[in-house]
């Protein structure tokens, strides 16, 4: 036992060996999940009242809450992994390639918690489930929703992480450790021949061609569940499908900016995930939130400008009422960091510290706008002759996203420990 | 091609028929008034739907994983 421990020192980045600063990560993360799901089974226990959820209308309240805002944040956080990790396949951005592992796991890890904020939202799970298998209608944009973004985005990114880990699993079940017999299943036979390489990039070449139309049209889909509403305003509108793409890919950078910045340090690997890799994620982070302040100027623009009584509540509520504190911190969180970024790139001056902070900053945004796309218009957006309604978050819900995050946390964690996080450097044969 | 090649790519074209067939033929039709624009013509075609789009990408798989036949 002693000689296999020596043994497991010798795999790279700390995997197969834990630290302290890991096992207190880690325990807080379990803390937080055990409250999510104490909060998941008072909700069970008690029935939906627990939340802060109720009808529309005639209880003056919302159906979809918190949970759905994240479903909604969490998947567009999948969004940048995914494209960052086929960007660099297909287009050989060797600067970047450190991030690459990371922004794949990122895009797993933040699906899983998107459906399971789905599964926390409904009353009954499990039929809902069944049902959407079973009676789905093509027309709905749920059945894209699901089909296309639970189980075809999510599989072929599974898919994607397996192929793209095989070549390290290779070489690290060469390694004696505890983890040998693991990483030569993982392996698969591949022993990195030159022809195995040449399949392998050909392959992940074609997936990763693959992939990105798909996520355009998975994202796109979860835009039309709002978008397509035609009885409900504020949801209805053609700009909800793109605008729903660029702040995923905000929200995605951001989150991967903060990612390769603690990473890189916990697991040693500054030299691989250097200042060019966070100045390209910095560029393109500021080119979508460009995009983006566009989009809601012409959003907001066009809700103002001769609006019908339900459109005029509800961006009075958004802009000068009950969510404006939301839409104006946001706002804020949004737009400073496309000024500073775009500084950054002007004077070619990158700073990684800065660019956490702004990392930080616009997923703070993306949560705020992603709780106005979908709460004002359920309170303010009433065409049947109901009163406004209001709708606040309750404990229980809180917790149960506390669980979600310390879920994700707990899974980036393990994954650390099972298989590098960066991936390692192509040896030469 | 290679047979792994010709397995594969029978792979991506039968996940696309089943796709196809569970949206278009199997799902309920695109029509918006009545009980038979709600039904699915066949029970499950959401789930074929969904075993199309799976068995698609499992040519990626296949294509890198298996030893395939003899070339």
């Amino acid at each position: 036992m002693a000689t296999q421990d020596i043994m497991s020192r010798s795999l790279p980045q700390g995997v197969g060996r834990w630290s302290r600063g890991w096992l207190a990560f880690m325990t807080a993360s379990s803390v937080g999940l055990v409250i999510g799901i104490i909060g998941w089974w008072m909700e069970h226990d008690q029935g939906m009242v627990a939340t802060g959820m109720r009808d529309l209308g005639s209880m003056g309240g919302a159906t979809w809450g918190l949970y759905i805002s994240m479903v909604v944040y969490l998947v567009g956080v999948s969004f940048a992994g995914i494209t960052v990790a086929a960007l660099i396949r297909l287009f050989d951005l060797e600067q970047l390639k450190g991030v690459a592992r990371m922004a794949e796991v990122l895009t797993v890890v933040a699906l899983l918690l998107g459906a399971a904020a789905i599964v926390v939202d409904l009353g009954q799970p499990l039929r809902a489930l069944v049902n959407l298998f079973r009676y789905a209608r093509p027309q709905s944009p749920f059945f894209g929703t699901f089909s296309l973004v639970v189980s075809g985005y999510l599989f072929a990114s599974l898919v994607y992480l397996y192929l793209t880990s095989r070549p390290d699993a290779a070489r690290l079940a060469r390694i004696p450790s505890r983890l040998q017999t693991l990483y030569r299943w993982w392996a698969a036979g591949y022993q990195d021949t030159a022809d195995q390489r040449v399949r392998d990039r050909r392959t992940t070449f074609w997936l990763a061609l693959a992939i990105l139309p798909l996520l355009i049209v998975a994202h796109s889909s979860l835009g039309f569940v709002f978008g397509l509403q035609v009885g409900r305003p504020g949801w209805f509108g053609t700009l909800q499908a793109p605008a729903f793409v660029v702040l995923a890919g905000v929200s995605g950078v951001g989150h991967l900016i903060v990612l390769a910045a603690i990473l890189r340090k916990v697991v040693g690997q500054e030299h691989r995930i250097g200042l060019d890799a966070f100045a390209w994620l910095g560029r393109f982070l500021m080119l979508l939130l460009f995009v983006y302040t566009y989009f809601v100027v012409v959003e907001v623009f066009t809700t103002i400008y001769q609006p019908t009584v339900a459109e005029q509540q509800i961006s009075e509520a958004i802009l000068t009422g009950r969510y404006a504190w939301i839409f104006w911190v946001s706002i804020a969180a949004l737009v400073i960091p496309a000024v500073i970024l775009a500084q950054m790139a002007l004077t070619k001056r990158w700073r990684i510290g800065w660019l956490v902070a702004l990392g930080i900053s616009v997923n703070v945004g993306a949560i705020g706008k992603r709780y106005l796309i979908v709460i004002p218009s359920e309170t303010h957006g009433q065409l049947m002759p109901y009163g406004v309604g209001s709708y606040s978050p309750s404990l229980v819900e809180y917790a149960v996203v506390l669980g979600l995050f310390s879920l994700g946390a707990l899974l980036i964690g393990g994954f650390m420990k099972l298989f590098p996080i960066v991936e390692m450097e192509e040896e030469n044969s | 091609m290679s047979r792994r090649g010709i397995i594969s790519v029978g792979m991506i074209v039968a996940g696309l028929g089943l796709m196809v067939y569970a949206y278009f033929a199997g799902a309920a039709p695109w029509c918006a008034t009545g009980v038979a624009c709600s039904n699915p013509r066949l029970e499950w075609s959401p789930a074929i739907f969904v075993l199309g789009v799976l068995l698609a990408f499992s040519s990626a798989l296949y294509y890198e994983v298996s030893n395939g036949p003899k070339e």
